[in-house]
């Protein structure tokens, strides 16, 4: 602002006079202003503050003009100021660089790139930086690439320290353009620009590239055959490329990293597994796993170790699995046989971390369970002794649930596999089911004898596991409910509580229909009891004479058998009629029917030096043996009219008392085996025994002749057919109409925890109940049955 | 039943009874070849049961020159709807021949190709083939009949249109064991079996589906054989 002065208007000739004015005003300002720009007042806040005063005169003050004007820049026209500012900067990133900065103040760095910034050389100080920068870090590169050998990497990684210390302090001083002037030009901020420099100009120098991604490679490598590195050097290095950001890091070192351990792992596998067997093979490959994961732990970055572990278990295990499974004599089989609990249960932590792994294994085991298990059932040798042959089933079922519990870690996938294949060949054999019953028999019979519950229990429990594979079931209830009657008939059974645990386990697993005759059959043994003590009290004059049992079996809970007829010696007849019309008496309405093919009879012999014995007898021996109490000699038809025992059973029992060595309480004329029409029999007077009590005969349960299995199976088959007609008549009534394929599926599923229905059989069936109305086939639809009401 | 006026009655159909039949005396026509086809059934009834028996049936068989096993007596039965082998009764005989539009011995003769053609037609076919199988069910409450029969039967039957399946299948019958007799179902399968499925390659044929059991183990046979 001029001060105004006011021009007083002349006449025209003064004209002249007035520019001189005006021109000597001017001159008298400029010269002020000159001098003000040559003080470099460093005052960022604009302070009111009065004009300069030409005068120090301050009295004159008063009387001018006072204004107060905002403080403004001052437009600088001196260019050299940015030259000479920068200048100051850059020498100090020089000696920055040259570890020299000890002498450098930073207020007055920081004022000066401030300074900078704030007259708007923000761009020229940021390209000087770029710039300066560079060119020291090129002067590094070449440093760098003169070092030999080892020093490579030790300068490459001091350099690097270096850098991360000058770009510190750098960035300190430059924190105002980094926050002010590059915020708004949206450039990379001062430290990333410094780690992009020093990955351009060093990491990518074409001399520096290859060369260190390779001398890393070469350590790796050394490290892998077993020579010690430096292990700090590398970290560095790797960290030194997450720092330059993880994409660098991926793609200087670790996908090549990866393809090379890639190629070394394939070339070692296929080493390997020529020259070792495979448990050898597997602790190769697991000690490789171990170390690859320290190494990431050691110096790589944390993020590679998923990928060079899947590395790994690409190359040595995946590529190899089904080699390494099927090994000759070290393979899983193998493993499997000879029970290597170790070696299993490393395959199976290996295999579990790939793909398909676990599912190659537990194939080969199936496969392997399979056929061992259909060898087992069905050699004839093994089939012998059915005791034998369950116990083997067992001793393999345990044997491999070990080994899923060791070695697999209880997978419930393989104790399916496991499940699925016992199912499979245990019904391969048809006599399974006879066989696991003898089994139980034996068990009960003699085998429990002196075992604590609680490993009854265990036993019966693994019975029932084999009895759950068992697809025909309702064979197995008809043998074990012929076996059970006789054990209960002969009073041959180890522990009553051990029969009712494994009734309950039955009817747990089958339900109550199951069970409910056999539990008759116990009912009946305790009500006899009851009855015989009834019997007795009420015939107090019969204590004297033989004692008689009785043992009353309800027809329906207990194997059917035809009654074969006897005539009983008259001791024994006249019992029994005193206790048929006691019976009778207290139950009437029930029909009473003797089963002397069941019985027995304890009598006392004396022979002829005197011996005396007690002999254990079936009730057909003991009618034979009474005869000789009224005549010394007897032929068989003798025998045969007095006893009217049928002759199948009349020459077994005369079989069993004349022929069988240490039992021969008669002696039969001729000597041969075998019975015949014409011969004779005489009381043995020479019989010995060592014992007082002589068992002749047991009604033991043994394994089926041909026939008698034939009859059992069919009688099977004839139960079988009510159960379907049955299941399909329920399925039909509730559905109404139904097509062929779901009918079949429906009562297949129905009867499936009694046997496995036959779709042909299923079919007589419905075409049975077709013909007795029942049913009836959709006229329309061929395939649809309806059900008539 | 009262009488009502005859012009209601005009159009019955076959199944009216015979009071009906009676009361359409509407027509003189229709009278008239009423009495012819009550004379010819006079012909060859027997006199006290008023039923055309088995002799009566083999004299017409011979007027019409056509065997007693021939199938048209059998399609002539199903025309009639008779009831028991062996012996027409006046209302199914008037019901037939009325059908027919045959009042005499050369009417009727003429119309048996006609009939033939109306039987084997696939509409007719199916329910000619199941009266077959009722008609030789001799006994009250029988179901099934021997495989004697059944193999006659067939032969009469289907040997004409499925001659190749009707002599396996009647082989087959003569050979097994299984089956001593067939029942309706079983017949009407095999009906089915011609119908449906080429022979003798049988591809189409599933026993996993609804078929009788007895054709399960016919095909199954059949294929033992070709093996």
């Amino acid at each position: 602002m001029i001060p105004s002065i006011s021009l007083h208007r002349q006449n025209k000739t003064k004209k002249i006079s007035i520019p001189v004015l005006q021109l000597f005003l001017i001159l008298l300002f400029s010269p002020k202003s000159l001098r003000a720009s040559q003080e470099l007042i460093p005052n960022p806040n604009p302070i009111v503050s009065p004009s300069p005063i030409p005068s120090g005169d301050m009295s004159n003050q008063k009387k001018r003009n006072f204004q107060i004007e905002a403080f403004k820049h001052r437009v600088v026209v001196d260019p050299k100021y940015a030259d000479k500012t920068w200048q100051i900067l850059e020498r100090a990133i020089h000696q920055i660089y040259n570890q020299d900065a000890s002498g450098l103040s930073f207020e007055e760095l920081y004022r000066n790139a401030y300074n900078m910034v704030l007259h708007k050389f923000g761009e020229k100080l940021y390209t000087g930086f770029i710039a300066t920068m560079t060119g020291h870090l090129k002067e590094k590169a070449k440093i760098i690439e003169s070092a030999q050998g080892g020093a490579f990497l030790e300068e490459l990684n001091k350099k690097w320290n270096e850098h991360n210390k000058a770009l510190e302090m750098i960035r300190d001083i430059l924190m105002y353009m980094d926050r002010t002037y590059i915020e708004s030009t949206k450039k990379p901020h001062v430290h990333p620009m410094g780690l992009i420099l020093w990955k351009d100009n060093v990491v990518h120098s074409p001399k520096i590239h290859k060369r260190l991604l390779n001398t890393l490679l070469d350590l790796v490598q050394k490290e892998r055959v077993g020579e010690v590195i430096d292990r700090g050097l590398v970290r560095n290095v790797t960290k030194m490329f997450m720092d330059l950001g993880e994409g660098v890091y991926q793609e200087d070192f670790e996908k090549p990293f990866l393809e090379a351990s890639s190629e070394f792992y394939k070339v070692e596998s296929m080493e390997f597994i020529e020259a070792c067997d495979c448990g050898d093979y597997l602790k190769k490959a697991e000690k490789r796993l171990t170390e690859e994961i320290d190494r990431v732990g050691h110096y790589l970055d944390g993020k590679s170790e998923d990928k060079i572990t899947s590395v790994v278990e690409r190359e040595m295990i995946a590529n190899h699995m089904q080699r390494l499974v099927h090994m000759e004599n070290s393979g899983l089989v193998n493993m499997l046989l000879n029970d290597k609990y170790e070696d299993l249960g490393r395959m199976y932590n290996l295999f579990r971390r790939v793909t398909n792994g676990l599912a190659t294994v537990r194939d080969v085991m199936t496969s392997h369970l399979r056929e061992m298990g259909k060898q087992l059932v069905t050699d004839p040798e093994k089939s012998k002794d059915p005791v034998e042959f369950v116990q083997r089933l067992l001793d393999e079922r345990d044997k491999y649930d070990k080994i899923i519990s060791t070695a697999f870690g209880n997978d419930k996938t393989f104790q399916n596999a496991l499940n699925s294949s016992f199912e499979y060949f245990i019904n391969l054999n048809t006599r399974s089911p006879e066989f696991i019953s003898l089994f139980v028999d034996d068990k009960l019979r003699k085998g429990l004898k002196g075992i604590a519950d609680v490993d009854v229990e265990v036993i019966l429990d693994k019975v029932m596991m084999l009895f759950r594979y068992l697809q025909e079931k309702d064979v197995f209830e008809k043998y074990y409910k012929q076996h059970v009657a006789k054990r209960l008939l002969s009073g041959k059974t180890v522990s009553d509580d051990a029969e009712r645990s494994l009734i309950v386990k039955l009817k747990t697993e089958c339900g109550y229909q199951f069970t409910s005759k056999l539990e008759g059959m116990f009912t009946d043994m305790k009500t006899s009891e009851d009855t015989m003590r009834g019997f007795y009290s009420s015939h107090p004059e019969l204590s004297e004479g033989p004692t008689l049992i009785v043992q009353v079996l309800t027809t329906g809970s207990w194997p059917t058998q035809p009654a074969v007829p006897c005539n009983l010696p008259a001791e024994v007849s006249v019992l029994c009629e005193k206790f048929r019309s006691y019976y009778l008496g207290t139950h009437t309405g029930r029909r009473l029917s003797w089963q002397t093919n069941m019985g027995t009879a304890d009598i006392k012999a004396v022979f002829g030096k005197g011996q005396k014995h007690e002999l254990n007898v079936s009730t057909f021996q003991m009618c034979v043996l009474m005869l000789f109490n009224n005549s010394d000699r007897l032929s068989y038809k003798e025998i045969e009219q007095a006893t009217e025992i049928p002759a199948p059973e009349l020459k077994r029992c005369l079989q069993s008392l004349a022929c069988v060595k240490g039992k021969n309480v008669i002696k039969k004329e001729p000597m041969s085996k075998d019975i015949g029409e014409d011969d004779l029999f005489v009381v043995n007077d020479k019989f010995t025994s060592k014992f007082y009590k002589v068992k002749i005969g047991t009604v033991v349960a043994q394994k089926e002749t041909e026939p008698e299995k034939q009859e059992t199976r069919q009688r099977v088959e004839e139960d079988r057919k009510p159960q379907i007609e049955a299941a399909i008549v329920r399925i039909m009534k509730s559905r109404k109409i139904l097509d062929h394929n779901n009918i079949i599926a429906e009562v297949t599923k129905q009867l499936q925890p009694r046997f496995l229905a036959n779709p042909t059989e299923i079919k007589k069936r419905i075409e049975s109940l077709i013909e007795r109305d029942f049913l009836e086939r959709d006229n329309t639809d061929r395939k649809l049955y309806r059900y008539l009401a | 039943m009262r009488r009502s006026a005859a012009s209601k009655k005009k159009s019955d159909s076959i199944t009216t009874s015979t009071t009906d039949l009676f009361r359409s005396a509407s027509s003189k026509a229709t009278t008239k070849e009423m009495d012819r086809i009550d004379h010819l059934f006079n012909q060859y009834a027997n006199i006290s049961s008023n039923l055309i028996d088995p002799e009566g049936i083999e004299e017409l068989c011979s007027n019409l020159e056509v065997s007693h096993t021939d199938i048209r007596i059998l399609m002539l039965a199903w025309k009639m709807k008779a009831e028991k082998q062996g012996y027409f009764t006046q209302e199914e005989w008037r019901r037939g021949l009325k059908a027919l539009r045959a009042d005499t011995i050369n009417k009727l003769k003429k119309a048996l190709p006609e009939l033939e053609k109306e039987v084997r037609r696939q509409s007719n076919f199916a329910d000619f083939y199941a009266y077959a199988f009722r008609y030789c069910l001799t006994e009250e409450k029988q179901k099934s009949i021997d495989i004697e029969t059944i193999c006659q039967l067939l032969d009469i039957v289907m040997g004409s249109t499925f001659r190749a399946q009707v002599d396996y299948f009647v082989e087959y019958l003569k050979i097994q064991n299984d089956y001593k007799v067939i029942n309706m179902d079983q017949w009407m399968g095999f009906y089915r079996f011609c119908n449906e499925i080429s022979f003798p390659e049988m591809t189409e044929y599933n026993p996993e589906l609804a078929w009788p059991l007895v054709l399960d183990s016919f095909v199954e046979w059949i294929s033992e054989k070709e093996a």
